[in-house]
């Protein structure tokens, strides 16, 4: 199976998975549901990733583990019972990205050199929303080689003011 | 030459001044996979099939397969310095090649990159290599010979400028040989009607390039010719640009009103090619393996060759694709298809190779379906009957090796092809002018060789040429211009061969 064909079968996943909510806020919740229960699944990850075991016993693992989330364990025995398991963590990043569609919220990723006043950030996710007519939720970091201004992930762009950015493109129209 | 430091800091100085420091946004994509020439990116939302693509390092590649989740590209460079998890940027551009007159004479990577040491290349402009051929409108007969300077083609598979004419034979029959004369004989032709030449090797070794290019500097050929050189030991996706590339350059001049003569070296290599990016990027096999799209991998090439209207400036691209057979299997996939898709085709057999036939053209199995009207008249009028008489021949000798009594016409046949066969031989690198080939065939279809032993006949031929060369040079002149066989001129030709008659029995 090629890296294609899984991410193809996370998304039918995920997008049964998200059907189940019939309102947004319905769908936020659910994915903060099926996120939490990803962490609470990591204890006994090897023994649901193992083909030795059979399937009544990972079953009952977990049930135990979720037991607080009746209807995301049944999703996750689904998942093993189709031995797609391997598939949860694409899942819980494709069910953001259909919560996130339902929200009209775009993701963006901000790297900037030295870490960002709040008004900055601010400021940044502003532009951000004026640029693309949606709201930006941005998750900020820091990383020295690119120097100073900001590298800007959003909406498949990169937007690249960094100083490291600069330096590469004029090294490039030199070399030229 | 000296350097001069505060030029150069100078330069460097106004680079910087004048440099865009504004933020740059472009779509990007990451590299979630790579190898064997093959990078697989997600993101790339927005990017076009055939586009170029930059992955950073100076490492371009071509978007080849859109798919819903992500983008298979073929990478124009060495896979070793892109990784999982890399940038990748579109660009917006197809890919595309340098061209101008500066290109005449060098030796060019598919992507019009110098590869003969000579400095950079001057362009006039960038030609996009995959562009749809001229409509009909565009275009006009094939009419005008193109001369090969090989005797047994002129004569008996004529091709015409804007024509497409495939040498197809096994390995060692002397495919390349036939194209590399045809460049060669373009110094016999006058400027104005000379061919510019372009020599695209696909997956060739680099020594044997190497050796073509020696071949056609030797020659002088190189004034008018380019090499476009995609070598064994290149990514298939610059193998499979290299022809693209090449015609690219063709049209160019071609549009311009030029004639442009194109070898393709060879074909079933750049099929292999594309058989391989295809099957890496998991398109599905069909016969042989190749992809369902290989017919139109080379039609799609070999439509480019054309003649255009005198309104467009009148200007041909011929092409003289080569496919290599295994074992005389012409009925293989890629064989079939390109000689379905060519205007005639010069098939090469082994067998006659190894029997010292050289060039080893099957007269039988070689046509050219549109190069006859645009055959020159006194060619056609001394060699029109040549391709039939010969295959009787062939016929005959067939019977005659059983020992058989023959009829005395049969007879006269069988002498006569035997002589035919033999004069149509030729050395590598000597291609005649038109008015020597006409002279030779004439004094061979007249008779002139009838009363001469097979093995005299090659060494008349030799001297009748450096006779006439030496001493009647202007009936060699009216013959090289003329295009009708005159009563006047067809005298002066009798006259001639019957005084150098007396000149080789003497001679003897």
């Amino acid at each position: 199976m090629n890296n294609s064909t899984a991410c193809r079968a996370a998304q039918r996943y995920a997008a049964a998975y998200d059907s189940l909510s019939t309102t947004t806020e319905q769908a936020v919740v659910r994915a903060e549901e099926l996120s939490t229960a990803e962490q609470a699944l990591a204890g006994v990850n090897d023994l649901l990733a193992s083909p030795s075991v059979p399937l009544t016993q990972k079953q009952a693992a977990v049930q135990a583990a979720l037991k607080n989330w009746p209807q995301v364990a049944s999703f996750v025995e689904v998942l093993l019972a189709a031995k797609r398991y391997n598939l949860l963590a694409q899942i819980v990043a494709d069910v953001y990205a259909l919560a996130d569609k339902r929200q009209g919220i775009l993701r963006a990723q901000i790297v900037s050199a030295r870490p960002l006043s709040d008004t900055e950030k601010q400021h940044a996710q502003r532009v951000l929303s004026t640029r693309y007519g949606q709201d930006v939720k941005a998750v900020f970091r820091t990383d020295k080689e690119v120097l100073g201004g900001l590298k800007i992930w959003c909406n498949g762009e990169l937007l690249d003011g960094s100083f490291q950015g600069q330096l590469n493109r004029l090294q490039e129209e030199l070399i030229k | 030459m000296a350097i001069r430091p505060e030029e150069i800091t100078k330069i460097i100085k106004e680079k910087i001044e004048h440099f865009d420091t504004s933020v740059d946004v472009s779509e990007v994509g990451t590299v979630i996979q790579v190898g064997d020439g093959i990078a697989r990116v997600h993101g790339l939302n927005h990017v076009k099939a055939s586009e170029l693509v930059d992955f950073g390092n100076g490492i371009k590649g071509m978007a080849m397969n859109l798919e819903y989740d992500n983008v298979g590209c073929v990478l124009m460079g060495a896979d070793t310095q892109v990784k999982e998890g890399d940038v990748v940027k579109r660009t917006g551009e197809v890919i595309s090649i340098p061209v101008g007159a500066g290109v005449i004479g060098r030796v060019v990577d598919p992507l019009g990159r110098p590869l003969d040491g000579k400095g950079e290349i001057q362009a006039d402009k960038n030609m996009p290599l995959d562009i749809v051929a001229p409509g009909i409108i565009d275009r006009q007969p094939v009419k005008q010979p193109l001369q090969t300077g090989i005797k047994a083609i002129d004569s008996m598979v004529p091709i015409g400028k804007g024509q497409r004419e495939l040498i197809i034979g096994d390995r060692q029959t002397g495919k390349t040989a036939i194209a590399i004369d045809a460049i060669i004989n373009q110094k016999n032709i006058p400027e104005k009607e000379r061919c510019i030449c372009i020599y695209i090797a696909v997956g060739q070794k680099q020594s044997t390039v190497a050796q073509v290019v020696k071949t056609l500097t030797d020659f002088g050929a190189m004034d008018y010719t380019v090499v476009v050189s995609a070598t064994a030991s290149d990514p298939a996706s610059m193998l499979y640009i290299a022809p693209y590339a090449g015609c690219a350059i063709g049209e160019y001049f071609m549009w311009q009103g030029k004639d442009v003569l194109i070898v393709y070296d060879d074909l079933s290599k750049h099929a292999q090619a594309y058989r391989q990016m295809s099957l890496l990027l998991r398109r599905p096999p069909g016969r042989e393996a190749y992809p369902g799209d290989v017919f139109y991998l080379h039609s799609r090439l070999l439509e480019r060759a054309c003649k255009l209207s005198n309104e467009n400036g009148g200007g041909s691209i011929t092409a003289l694709p080569i496919i290599e057979t295994q074992a005389n299997d012409v009925s293989a996939y890629i064989p079939t298809n390109v000689i379905s898709i060519t205007d005639g085709q010069i098939y090469l057999e082994s067998n006659l190779f190894l029997s010292g036939i050289k060039p080893a053209v099957n007269v039988g199995l070689s046509v050219s379906r549109v190069g006859g009207s645009a055959q020159r008249k006194t060619m056609r009028k001394v060699a029109g009957t040549l391709r039939i008489d010969l295959s009787q021949y062939q016929e005959l000798a067939g019977f005659a090796q059983f020992g058989s009594e023959l009829d005395k016409e049969s007879q006269r046949q069988i002498s006569r092809g035997q002589r035919m066969t033999e004069l149509l031989k030729q050395n590598q690198y000597s291609p005649l002018t038109v008015g020597e080939e006409v002279l030779s065939l004439y004094a061979g279809t007249h008779g002139y060789l009838d009363e001469l032993t097979v093995a005299d006949v090659l060494p008349y031929e030799k001297q009748l040429l450096a006779y006439v060369r030496a001493e009647r040079k202007d009936v060699l002149e009216t013959l090289n211009t003329s295009n009708e066989l005159t009563a006047d001129l067809e005298n002066k030709i009798v006259t001639l061969l019957d005084q150098f008659k007396t000149v080789f029995k003497a001679g003897k």
